[in-house]
């Protein structure tokens, strides 16, 4: 649970959104503090979809671990596993074959087309413009197929193994993807025409929600979010993962920080993304797919830092020596992004704040880590692991 | 005979079962042709019947706070508004089944009963959600209101009467009203795509920011009575519009072609844009709507009182 302001006075009038509301996709509670239609205050509370992840893994070894961490998030599936995995692989000492880095950075640039069309229609539909909503999410099926069609899922891809990938590319799947992206382009230039030119869309997102470059860096705003505030932060620039040294990424960048150019940087990832893939698919490396990994792993600690499509997410490892980890720790990027929708709400419409909050893309489920008990008679209490647990086994005794 | 019709008029046709059933019609063709504009299948054709009967069916709860008498009585207002209101229109294209000189002022207001009716059941309860959404829809009551009621204000001064169905017979002998006075055609349509909170005028009933709206906690039968009381007033506006723009309606086949038409052009609308703030659809009322409807009937009278003939 993450408190970013106090909760507002009670004799306001506050407007709930959450846990339960059209607007959210997922659970959160948002209390919105409004004079007629501003808003004047706001609070956050997470921590509706706890689900005891970091606490399981350590219950399993490292290999079943990848198909639990790769459960964290449903949209990127796959970049939770790549994270998990480079630092397992730093943890063993092991280096992958290229052709196995690169099909991971492929299988994560698909990833991005995926979630970036999907947070699209979302934030489309948020403003009340269905059109795109339906469109954009009738073309991210392409993509879907796509990566059926490579690893025969369409959101837990599972293509990652400890030390290389699962999933070979051929002839017959590379013109397939080289076809669906070319529809895709063309797509995506259309819809950069329609977010930039049409009159009642930009009406709802030019110089809506600014996130000024002093914000973004000061509240550590990370990801699209961040770089649509003009703050140059992209993991696979700064600090080049798995195959990004082979491929480089161009950063997309934009100094308005209002929601038009949220829409701008993440549009232009997309064709960034295109262009990458088809990079990947041109020179891809000959070799194997795997490496092997150690059962136990030997004692230490790892960090792995990769870019996921809503920012950077952070991995720490720590293993005792034996077959199981000692911790895990995830850092989703959403996480960090939070803290900007309290700083950018005051003195926005309540219209508008639907569509503030989809600007920096949340993922719920990732965040929750802790639990806070809120009674209405008693102060607020934070609970600790022990004391979860004791309530379990009292609840269940 | 003079007490048969009255009733027949209310209940049979053209208000009564009559309407309810067109209104239907026209909800399931709204919404199917959203769907296809939007490269979805869409509901069946029997899809308005089943919600609403569904809904009547429905336990309907009464949330705590609210003044009973209201909450159970405000629906069946509207309803019943709206039902009188298509007595005064040509109805399926023939003459209204009652009319009196000044009928058309006494139907637009019938009309707006509508609104104001959703807008005090969303005061009348204590919901947050609900209080937002009737201060929206009555702001947004108070902006198209003027502009719609000055768009039908000129097929009235050129006609020369404030009788419905006079005015109707002399768009029928007259060029379309749509050409003379362009202007009003598109403030009227927009007036109503306002009036019934239809995209992109749906701030009053944003799902995504205030859930309902006023309508928020409304379940079961009051939810069934004012949705079909919307179905009802959008098949009236329509048929008040095209009796007055578009060449008036004459018969049954016109009736259809027309509002058809008239309602594949909102469909085409409510799918072209994001929706629009309250702020915005204010200003974009008193601001463009009202200023142009104001300029166009002031060019009217103005031609009128020169005696040039249209």
């Amino acid at each position: 649970m993450t408190e970013m302001q106090p909760s507002p006075h009670p004799e306001k009038f506050i407007v709930p959104i959450g846990p339960q509301h059209p607007a959210l996709k997922e659970p959160g509670h948002f209390e919105f503090t409004v004079d007629g239609e501003i808003v004047t205050g706001a609070s956050i509370r997470l921590g509706y979809v706890h689900r005891g992840i970091e606490k399981a893994t350590e219950g399993q070894n490292w290999v079943q671990n990848l198909y639990l961490l790769e459960r964290i998030c449903g949209i990127c599936s796959h970049i939770h596993a790549l994270a998990y995995c480079l630092g397992v692989e730093k943890l063993a000492n092991v280096t992958v074959p290229p052709r196995a880095q690169a099909i991971r950075i492929l299988f994560a640039e698909l990833e991005r087309i995926h979630s970036h069309l999907l947070w699209l229609g979302v934030s489309a539909h948020e403003a009340g413009f269905d059109t795109l909503f339906m469109y954009s999410w009738r073309d991210r099926e392409t993509v879907m197929e796509l990566l059926e069609k490579l690893s025969g899922n369409r959101v837990n891809y599972s293509a990652n193994l400890l030390g290389g990938v699962k999933f070979d590319v051929d002839q017959e799947q590379s013109d397939a993807i080289r076809k669906g992206l070319d529809f895709l382009e063309e797509r995506t230039h259309h819809y950069m025409k329609v977010i930039t030119t049409d009159e009642t869309f930009l009406g709802r997102t030019r110089n809506v929600g600014i996130l000024t470059n002093a914000q973004a860096e000061a509240l550590g705003a990370v990801g699209p979010t961040a770089r649509a505030s003009g703050v140059p932060r992209d993991l696979r620039v700064e600090s080049p993962y798995a195959a990004y040294d082979q491929y480089p990424v161009k950063l997309v960048l934009d100094h308005r920080g209002d929601l038009e150019a949220k829409f701008v940087v993440r549009i232009n990832e997309l064709l960034e993304s295109y262009r990458l893939i088809r990079e990947i698919l041109e020179t891809l490396p000959a070799g194997d797919l795997t490496v092997r990994v150690p059962r136990r792993l030997p004692e230490g600690e790892a960090i792995s830092r990769v870019e996921a499509p809503r920012g950077e997410l952070f991995y720490f490892l720590k293993s005792n020596g034996s077959d199981k980890p000692e911790r895990i720790k995830v850092r989703t990027p959403s996480i960090c992004n939070f803290s900007t929708i309290a700083a950018v709400v005051i003195g926005q419409n309540l219209a508008d704040v639907p569509m503030i909050l989809a600007g920096i893309d949340p993922c719920f489920s990732c965040n929750d880590r802790a639990v806070t008990i809120r009674r209405s008679t008693a102060q607020d209490e934070a609970w600790s692991w022990e004391d979860l647990r004791r309530y379990g086994n009292e609840y269940y005794r | 005979m003079n007490t048969v019709f009255p009733i027949l008029a209310l209940l049979i046709f053209p208000s009564g079962l009559f309407v309810l059933a067109g209104g239907l019609v026209y909800e399931w063709a709204d919404r199917k042709l959203i769907a296809q504009l939007q490269n979805r299948i869409g509901p069946r054709w029997f899809q308005p019947l089943a919600d609403f009967v569904k809904l009547l069916a429905k336990e309907e709860i009464i949330p705590d706070g609210v003044n009973p008498g209201l909450f159970i009585g405000l629906p069946i207002v509207a309803l019943a508004a709206a039902l009188t209101a298509s007595l005064y229109v040509p109805m399926a294209g023939l003459a209204p089944a009652f009319s009196f000189q000044g009928d058309l002022v006494v139907t637009l207001y019938l009309l707006s009963m509508m609104t104001i009716c959703i807008g005090l059941a969303g005061a009348n309860t204590n919901d947050r959600f609900s209080l937002v959404g009737a201060t929206r829809a009555l702001t947004q009551l108070f902006s198209y209101e003027a502009p719609f009621l000055l768009a039908l204000l000129g097929p009235a001064i050129l006609a020369g009467t404030w009788n419905i169905g006079q005015i109707n017979a002399y768009s029928q002998t007259h060029l379309w009203m749509i050409v003379v006075q362009p202007v009003g055609f598109v403030v009227a349509l927009v007036g109503l795509m306002g009036k019934l909170e239809l995209p992109p005028f749906d701030a009053p009933e944003a799902e995504t920011e205030i859930v309902s709206g006023a309508l928020t906690e409304y379940s079961g039968r009051g939810l069934a009575l004012f949705r079909i009381g919307r179905d009802v007033e959008l098949l009236a506006g329509l048929t008040l519009i095209s009796a007055f723009y578009l060449g008036g309606l004459s018969n049954p086949i016109f009736f259809v072609l027309k509002t058809g038409v008239l309602l594949l052009v909102t469909a085409g609308l409510q799918s072209l844009f994001a929706r629009l703030r309250i702020d915005q659809t204010v200003g974009l009322w008193w601001r463009i709507g009202a200023l142009l409807a104001l300029a166009q009937l002031l060019v009217l009278i103005v031609l009128k009182t020169l005696g040039v003939s249209l």
